[in-house]
């Protein structure tokens, strides 16, 4: 008995479907192949890899790079340089591992408040205050960045550790994303805790929180993503103040400095993420897919 | 719906507090700083900034490729997202794992994707190998205006998951009778995808194209990352025109740069929602 009969069979596909398949197949592949890469030349021992890259930049018509597919052997001297003889690549990764951390434990007090006030309670310019997110939401950040200098100057922060994480907290897309999903949860869901005398902080916390766990996961993900690799603000709001530079600012000039440990350094610096996307991601699917996004 | 005030502002305060003290309060401020002189009398100089900074080469060099790189990547994110999306859905089940994938570099930090694609698009590296295996001559990647693909490729490397996520979304929503109709009405599969598809997901196409849009004018990132602080001229966005003014302190320049910018973005957004209104009315 093979499990295959117990299995409803699959359909087969048709031609288009077929055509699909191949089509995303070859797409999805050459999404990976840099990751994989990367990973793959984490491996590389130190000095194979700084002879391999210096062979970049020859204009030679006649010379081509090698394709490297295998190491001599394999080797973790790249991590163990990176990780014992290279304190300021930790450093740094502890200021990314830092803002990110400070930001989304920020955003996790501020954010759901807010949007279920926007989706859930019925007052006076509700509509005026949702339409002001909508357009801040909008600006492109060099927009809302200018203007936002002058606020960290007049209250002294720039060149702290705040002015990159207080801004982040409000970050109006997130209100936006928490508010579509909260609009959707249907009223007799609260009306029925109502009833059980729950009050409003109650019905947050135990109704309207756990049933939005599927925004929540994506926006944390999402959130993660954006100060895992922001740039931007650091530059600006912490240009005299490098030590606490997050390791995405700094990470060019790391890696052309000590070549032979770029590509652990870059895999390094990937996990964390992977391991974020792999937790969540049927979270941001689903919530997206139960948010409102028109 | 709840109406108590005292449990509203509970909820409400936080959030309002920071939204106006860190975006509606600066940028209401920032108005005044653009029409001043930021000398110590601070005078008021109309629009005198606006007129200097127009003809400012730098801001306008910064300004026309932040606008072309943006408008070069939200299209390509938004056609090719569409189509993945479709494509996707045409798999039904069998899709979970490319849409795993092509989500995936969302949640990558794309500066450590930076030396594996200086690699890849060296003058002898792999792409330039296909290339010639094609029977096209090789490209100098790393310099001037080509150096504009690999940045832009890796913008989209990046973002066009979210895009194929938002995408999936609606199309979901689209029961399948009314593609079964249309394929008895002798519709071919574009036909359905333009027909029936687009109109019906229209307000959503609408904010993913508006996201991508938006979001492109931080393909400054990307470029920082392979090109640095001090690019060459071909890919000198308009962030890097505003760094240089924040790192000598000339918030006149910096402000009045950033409305100009805000003018021209939202000028463009009625269009596209002109333009957009124009569409969904034909149907």
């Amino acid at each position: 008995m093979s499990v295959r009969q117990i299995r409803p069979r699959r359909r087969r596909l048709t031609a288009g479907a077929a055509l699909s398949y191949v089509l995303l197949a070859v797409v999805c592949a050459l999404v990976l192949l840099p990751i994989v890469l990367t990973l793959l030349y984490s491996f590389f021992p130190v000095s194979e890899m700084n002879t391999y890259l210096k062979t970049r930049g020859n204009y030679d018509q006649g010379r081509w790079m090698d394709l490297l597919l295998s190491p001599s052997v394999v080797s973790l001297r790249q991590y163990y340089d990176l990780l014992v003889d290279k304190p300021v690549y930790l450093q740094l990764f502890f200021n990314s591992a830092f803002y990110t951390a400070a930001i989304l434990l920020g955003q996790a007090l501020v954010i759901p408040m807010f949007a279920f006030a926007l989706s859930k309670f019925r007052f006076k310019g509700r509509e005026a205050l949702f339409f002001l997110i909508l357009m801040l939401m909008l600006m492109p950040f060099q927009v809302t960045m200018a203007p936002s200098v002058l606020t960290m100057r007049f209250l002294g922060l720039m060149n702290t550790v705040w002015a990159v994480i207080l801004p982040m907290l409000f970050s109006p897309f997130y209100v936006f994303l928490l508010r579509q999903f909260m609009v959707g949860i249907p009223g007799e869901l609260l009306e029925a805790g109502m009833m059980d005398g729950a009050g409003t902080w109650r019905a947050f916390v135990h109704l309207v929180l756990p049933v939005s766990r599927p925004v929540l996961g994506a926006a944390v993900a999402l959130s993660f993503a954006d100060n895992w690799n922001m740039v931007e603000q650091p530059l600006i709001y912490l240009s005299n103040y490098s030590s606490r530079m997050p390791l995405s600012v700094m990470f060019n000039q790391l890696t052309t400095q000590e070549a032979g440990v770029a590509f652990a350094s870059a895999a390094l610096y990937i996990a964390p993420a992977l391991l974020i996307y792999l937790y969540f991601q049927e979270d941001i699917l689903l919530g997206i897919q139960l948010s409102d996004m028109k | 719906m709840f109406r108590k005030k005292k449990s509203l502002w509970l909820f409400l305060l936080p959030g309002l507090l920071g939204l106006m003290v860190f975006y509606v309060i600066p940028f209401l401020g920032g108005i005044y700083f653009s029409l001043t002189d930021g000398s110590i009398q601070n005078r008021f100089v109309g629009f005198a900034n606006y007129a200097r900074i127009w003809r400012n080469e730098a801001f306008l060099l910064g300004l026309k490729n932040s606008l072309e790189l943006s408008l070069i990547s939200a299209p390509i994110i938004f056609v090719s997202s569409f189509i993945l999306a479709v494509m996707l859905r045409s798999l039904k089940e069998r899709s979970i794992l490319f849409r795993n994938i092509l989500l995936m570099p969302y949640l990558v930090p794309s500066a450590a994707l930076l030396t594996v694609w200086l690699l890849l698009f060296d003058y002898g590296g792999p792409v330039n190998r296909l290339l010639d295996l094609m029977g096209l001559g090789r490209v100098l990647w790393l310099e001037s205006s080509a150096l504009r693909a690999p940045i832009v490729l890796l913008y989209i490397w990046k973002n066009i998951g979210f895009s194929i996520v938002i995408f999936s979304a609606a199309l979901q929503a689209v029961p399948d009778a009314y593609y079964e109709y249309a394929r008895l009405e002798g519709a071919g599969p574009i036909r359905q995808e333009t027909r029936i598809t687009l109109p019906l997901i229209m307000p959503t196409a609408f904010l993913v194209f508006v996201l991508a849009w938006i979001n492109a004018f931080k393909i400054f990132k990307e470029v920082y990352f392979i090109a640095g602080a001090y690019p060459w001229d071909s890919i000198y966005t308009l962030q890097h025109f505003m760094n240089n003014k924040f790192a000598n302190l000339d918030y006149q320049d910096v402000t009045t740069a950033a409305y100009s910018f805000a003018v021209i973005v939202f000028a463009l957004f009625g269009l596209l929602y002109l333009a957009k209104g124009v569409r969904g009315d034909e149907r």
